[in-house]
């Protein structure tokens, strides 16, 4: 079979590409550290939440100085807590769970965006460097109030923040 | 419409040829240019897309 030279140069081109593809992604997860949403948040009983140590306890916690848990539970059509504050130059990891159906949870101009399934714990770390003013909103229909689930996240100067949820 | 088509076609392959080139000597250079610029757009695009609208949004899931 004879080959075109122009099809060796497309065939070439295309393959640098690929390797292009693939080396930016890698880039990301090994330069960057950016990881992906995974079940290691583990899983919890839906109908038992409010016994559940860490569900039971919904809001902002301290785990240190720097960094933070938000504990959430997803219900349609809220999110509980709707409200966040979290002092600027944090890192906060969300624990977000559902009790009732499958949500999601996207923080507008950011890259978090997971789901949030009954019975399985969606876990997702981040930081938050500047202040600043975040919407969030489920992004996964869940009923005839969907479009109302949303809520704020307020990343504030540390010593203008209000502190943890009792 | 029928007739239309069938001359059309029947030109097109009963006349004579007039120049015969080897399998190397066919050049589509404009046709080259053109996926070679589709080629850089694309990459260009994936660059934006990666680098500037997912690294450079903000917080991020570490
Ligand atoms: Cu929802």
């Amino acid at each position: 079979m004879e080959i075109h030279r122009y099809e060796t140069i497309w065939f070439a081109a295309s393959l640098l590409l690929i390797v292009g593809f693939i080396g930016t992604i890698t880039y990301g997860a090994v330069g960057v550290g950016v990881e992906m949403v995974d079940d290691s948040g583990g899983t919890v009983d839906p109908d038992n939440l409010g016994s559940h140590e860490r569900f039971g306890d919904t809001g902002v916690h301290k785990v240190n100085e720097s960094h933070y848990e938000v504990n959430m539970i997803a219900v349609h059509p809220s999110f509980i807590p709707s409200e966040i504050e979290i002092p600027a130059g944090s890192t906060v990891t969300f624990y977000m769970t559902a009790s009732d159906v499958t949500h999601g949870f996207k923080l507008v101009d950011s890259n978090l965006n997971t789901m949030i399934i009954p019975g399985q714990v969606s876990e997702i770390t981040a930081e938050f460097d500047e202040p600043g003013e975040y919407g969030f909103v489920c992004h996964e229909y869940c009923g005839s109030l969907h479009h109302e689930m949303a809520g704020n996240l307020s990343v504030v100067p540390e010593d203008e923040w209000g502190g943890v949820d009792s | 419409m029928d007739s239309g088509t069938e001359s059309a076609s029947a030109d097109a392959w009963d006349g004579e040829i007039e120049t015969e080139i080897g399998h190397d000597e066919y050049d589509p250079y404009g046709t080259l240019t053109l996926i070679g610029i589709y080629f850089v757009i694309i990459a260009l695009l994936w660059v934006f897309m990666y680098f500037v609208e997912f690294l450079g949004e903000g917080p991020t899931v570490m």
